[in-house]
């Protein structure tokens, strides 16, 4: 028997135009890992919130159809008493973060759920060393990295216990390893995991099925582009004058331990550099570095011309009204227009950024950083959220501009680095090279 | 310590900065709390604030009052106000006003830098919801810092600088719109992971040390003492 049931679903947020989820059949059986895929705005999100009985209860709005976990109808009784039966990891590891300390917020859900008071503990810190984070007890959550913060959350989860684990893009905050041994660690829990993903390799790897959403309804499998590795640019770029050179730098944040020590860079017009290396590893460090942002503890940064920095979750840092705002901000109206259209996010131009999903918001970021027209050009993580089409496009638009620029990418995303990368740079101990 | 004797001995010595009379006993409260602010992390902030204040208090203080008999400083003689004049006792009350509010600023940076509050507010189960909502306001500054940081270097990122009040005024906005989006997804997440159900239970709380039994005897102890201070 099926432990998760959506039945002709069809939902519209309450502000929709048009129905998230779409006449939606699907079925979980018990155990099973099912991948989720879809581009931004697909409905995949919607589709997890409804097996977590959010959609509607939270979120309001218009539902038809019937969404059923072990055997309970999800519109019956509010999505907390589904809480322990099904449990939830949404995409912000911030966001859904309660207490300050990682012992307490993984004992939340268990108070929460009524687990005898002497159980509670054990199971905690049963939940944490099955994810290896067992030394995590005791700290505050402000003070851990995304990763870190991320598997926090999987605890959360994993210590519920539950039959049906949802993931909403776990690993857009993760590197490779990191993102294969939370898969793994949910597969091995025993429950059925759902995952909705935009970074398709590793769900398509570890899934018993494939699910594909485009505009609501499920359809028959992905499109080439999510399951083919780009073609790798063999053209080799003719190397520029020098646009920064850091020199032996080491940096440490006040008061904490060395983040890089003597580590050495040159970037050239021209060239697409990408930056790769485990978590924590400091990459972002050393891509601030090179633009500016922080000054080296030791060793010298030298630059020449204009530098930009687009954040990691750049889709938070919107300042504006609108789209256009946005990007005319930094770089004038006529070199916003042609942006606009270079990203595809004419459409989008009146549009309060706060209103657009996710993938559409870090494009907008990705535009509001390019149209300023910089020497040298650092994305850290630009692709989170971003599905692969998309990718696709942000890539040749990286690749069409690079010329006359230096580009530095910091990222996890293979599909990418593939696809752009000039040159690879491993910090750490992951050495990749294209 | 744990978290609750804590709290007391903190409420305690800010209570008593605030009876005693002695400008000697209360600094003796207000250096007493210096010591584990300085161990905290990221306490630049409540420090730079705390000073900031105390300085002021004992700046402005003398000008405001108009007592005792013993000139310091004879100044110029100001339209309506009359003749600026500075006495002892007017420095010695700007002082013992401004190391008061000090050692209660010290013993709130205290509690907000060292404290557990998960464990405090835990121990407040008959205020769960209460108890939750201060845990979360507490934890709304440096989230809100945090922002604030990250919009700055993001608008820097494109070549901008945010300098002066008009460019950082600029920032509330999207701070406060980021604010509400990020209690709008916690929400969800707590519904998610069962918040408001029945049946509700608590990790039980480590047994006290002698220590913390010696600080909850301590607490009220001093706080009586600072009335013959």
């Amino acid at each position: 028997m099926a432990l998760a049931v959506a039945e002709r679903v069809t939902f519209t947020y309450p502000e929709g135009e048009r129905p998230a989820l779409d006449d939606v059949w699907l079925s979980i059986e018990p155990g099973e890992f099912v991948a989720l895929l879809g581009a931004s705005g697909s409905g995949k999100s919607t589709l997890l919130r409804a097996f977590a009985g959010l959609v509607p209860h939270f979120h309001g709005g218009r539902f038809v159809g019937r969404v059923s976990v072990g055997g309970r109808d999800t519109r019956v009784g509010r999505p907390s008493e589904l809480a322990g039966m099904v449990a939830t990891l949404f995409q912000e590891p911030e966001d859904q973060v309660v207490l300050t300390r990682v012992d307490a917020e993984v004992a939340f859900g268990l108070e929460n759920i009524g687990v005898p008071p002497a159980d509670i503990g054990p199971r905690a810190r049963a939940a944490l060393a099955a994810i290896g984070a067992e030394h995590l007890v005791g700290r505050e959550v402000a003070e851990l990295s995304g990763g870190e913060l991320q598997r926090v959350c999987l605890a959360s989860a994993l210590a519920l216990e539950p039959r049906l684990l949802l993931l909403d893009e776990p690993s857009s905050q993760l590197d490779r390893d990191a993102a294969e041994a939370l898969f793994d660690h949910a597969r091995a829990h025993g429950c059925a995991v759902v995952v909705a993903e935009q970074r398709p390799e590793l769900p398509l790897e570890h899934a018993d099925r494939v699910v594909f959403l485009r505009n609501g309804r499920i359809v028959d499998g992905p499109p080439a582009a999510w399951t083919e590795q780009p073609e790798r640019q063999v053209t080799p770029c003719h190397l520029g004058e020098e646009v920064v050179r850091l020199e032996s730098v080491s940096f440490a944040y006040p008061g904490g331990p060395p983040v890089l020590v003597d580590e050495s860079l040159v970037l050239h017009r021209n060239e697409v550099v990408v930056l790769v290396g485990p978590n924590g590893v400091g990459k972002t460090t050393l891509a601030k570095l090179a633009t500016g942002l922080l000054a080296p503890g030791a060793g010298r940064v030298v630059r020449f011309g204009r530098a930009a920095y687009l954040p990691q979750d750049p889709g938070r840092y919107l300042v504006t009204e609108t789209v256009f705002d946005e990007i005319a901000l930094a770089a004038g109206t006529r070199r916003a227009r042609r942006a606009l259209v270079e990203l595809g996010l004419e459409p989008l131009a009146r549009r309060h950024p706060r209103d657009l999903s996710s993938g559409e918001r870090e494009r907008l970021a990705v535009g509001a950083v390019m149209a300023v027209d910089p020497d040298l050009l650092v994305l850290d993580e630009p692709t989170r959220g971003v599905d692969p089409e998309r990718k696709r496009e942000l890539a040749e638009v990286l690749r069409a501009q690079s010329h006359g620029r230096a580009t530095l990418v910091v990222t996890h995303d293979r599909m990418l680095a593939t696809a752009v990368a000039d040159r690879i740079v491993a910090l750490g101990s992951e050495a990749v090279l294209v | 310590m744990s978290a609750v004797p804590a709290a007391a001995l903190l409420a305690a010595l800010a209570l008593a900065a605030l009876i005693a009379h002695s400008v000697w006993a209360v600094a003796a409260v207000a250096l007493a709390l210096l010591v584990p602010c300085l161990r905290a992390p990221r306490r630049r902030l409540y420090l730079g604030g705390i000073a900031f204040s105390a300085l002021a208090l004992f700046v402005l203080t003398p000008w405001l009052e108009d007592d005792g008999a013993h000139p310091f400083w004879h100044g110029p003689i100001v339209p309506v106000i009359g003749e600026l004049t500075v006495t002892r006792e007017e420095l010695s009350s700007a002082g013992l006003a401004a190391l008061r509010l000090a050692a209660v600023g010290l013993a709130f940076a205290v509690y907000a830098l060292r404290l557990d509050h998960d464990r405090l507010f835990g121990s407040a189960g008959w205020a769960r919801r209460s108890s939750l909502a201060v845990a979360l306001a507490t934890r709304l500054v440096p989230t809100l810092e945090r922002d604030a940081a990250g919009l700055v270097e993001a608008l820097r990122g494109r070549g901008l600088a945010v300098e002066g009040v008009r460019a950082r005024a600029r920032l509330l906005s999207p701070l406060l719109a980021g604010s509400l989006e990020r209690g709008l997804n916690l929400a969800e997440a707590m519904e998610a992971r069962g918040y408001g159900r029945a049946g509700r239970t608590r990790v039980p709380p480590p047994p006290w040390s002698r220590v913390d039994k010696l600080a909850l005897v301590a607490a009220p102890l001093i706080a009586i003492g600072a009335l013959w201070l």
